[in-house]
């Protein structure tokens, strides 16, 4: 009997969610802080400064075991080394035809004070998390937004895009934005359709950062420098917003 | 004809007297505005007084070796990377870890990118929703 119970639960969680349990309230304290408006983030509920891979996976049991997906597309990024040149953003534009008004990858500034007057600064790329357990996806009432099933890319199906911007509201990152030429809304598809469909390894923003920021590759590959940075035992890693339970695939450390 | 030349010279002389020209400066002035960057990426921050004030140089700390006197030129060399720096060049010339902080240390004190820039030159970022 329970183990119908948990069954049940467990269908629960792919349904689509609907509109109604949308944090769009959080959302509005999110772009008060200046996220969107000045590209200055505060710290605390952004970013946690504790690993929190663990929290994260342990939110379902094993799952740091086993990757769904193969590959599973993931990034790390050492923000310490980022200093907002912003080539990343100029790729990805190139790269994903995203118009001056759009975005598909941003970097944030911060000042963490040091004592008296001073201060020092810190850049923060951010990027579409690829979470594997998107709000977006959940939000989207036609499926124009879905998780890959095979490589965890949450990707977009433009043409079942009826720009309702319900996913834009639901997303913890604001990593979306409405493509006017596109008539629908667009976000980063860890260069799938541009790039790694036709065979490249990298990402746009990865292979233009001039300080070895943005580390990508594949999380169930042992082998790869994401694997091993993520599941380094001296290293910090943190993932942002963990207490929305979304379970990011972008990952951030030091160093 | 000789009345219009005079006149022509009182407007110069006084112009002059308005604005004079850099030649005119004191040897110890040094620019007050920081001097940005912008290549081989952008934005890399230069404040004169951070370095004279506060850390005592002199003209001839930097000039004309490793930098010339022309603000912004050393960004137009080849070579003017972080690799340079680490082997002592330019900024790596004092910024070595003894001098002065390490070039592979604390980025963004002096990358303040492009937010930095666009702050600095007071460009407003648009807001699109």
């Amino acid at each position: 009997m329970f183990k119908k119970f948990s069954q049940w639960l467990d269908s629960l969680e792919d349904k689509n969610e609907g509109v109604e349990n949308l944090p769009s309230e959080e959302r509005r304290r999110f772009l008060k802080m200046g996220l969107t408006i000045t590209g200055v983030f505060a710290g605390g509920t952004l970013l946690s400064l504790v690993s929190k891979v663990d929290d994260v996976f342990g939110s379902i049991g094993g799952y740091s075991e086993r990757y769904p997906y193969k590959p599973h597309y993931a990034m790390v990024l050492r923000v310490d080394r980022c200093i907002d040149c912003e080539r990343c953003m100029e790729a990805c534009r190139r790269t994903n035809h995203v118009p001056e008004y759009g975005w598909r990858t941003k970097i944030l500034e911060r000042h963490i004070p040091l004592g008296e007057g001073e201060w020092y600064r810190e850049f923060m790329p951010i990027l579409c998390n690829h979470c594997n357990n998107p709000p977006c996806v959940r939000a989207c009432p036609t499926q124009a937004t879905y998780k890959d099933s095979r490589t965890g890319i949450v990707r977009m199906d433009y043409r079942k895009c009826i720009g309702c911007k319900t996913c834009m509201v639901a997303c913890p990152y604001d990593m979306r934005y409405f493509n006017e030429e596109k008539r629908a809304v667009d976000k980063c598809d860890f260069c799938w359709e541009s790039r790694l469909s036709k065979g490249k390894k990298l990402t746009a923003c990865a292979e233009a950062c001039p300080a070895g920021v943005r580390i990508f590759g594949d999380l169930s590959d042992p082998e790869s420098e994401v694997f091993q940075m993520v599941h380094s035992e001296t290293r910090v890693v943190w993932v942002l917003r963990p207490e929305t339970g979304a379970r990011p695939n972008v990952f951030y450390t030091k160093g | 004809m000789k009345r219009y030349f005079i006149f022509l010279l009182a407007v110069f002389l006084g112009c002059l007297l308005i604005h004079p020209p850099t030649w005119s400066q004191d040897e110890e002035d040094y620019p007050q505005e920081p001097i940005i960057f912008t290549k081989p990426v952008k934005a890399v921050i230069f404040d004169h007084k951070v370095h004279v004030e506060d850390n005592g140089l002199s003209c001839d700390s930097c000039h004309d070796d490793p930098f010339e006197m022309e603000a912004g030129s050393t960004q137009e060399k080849p070579d003017f990377n972080m690799k340079a720096l680490y082997d002592g060049q330019y900024c790596g010339a004092c910024h070595d870890g003894d001098t002065a902080f390490a070039s592979n240390t604390q980025c963004a004190r002096c990358h303040i990118g492009v937010l930095g820039m666009k702050r600095i030159l007071g460009i407003k970022e648009e807001v699109h929703h």
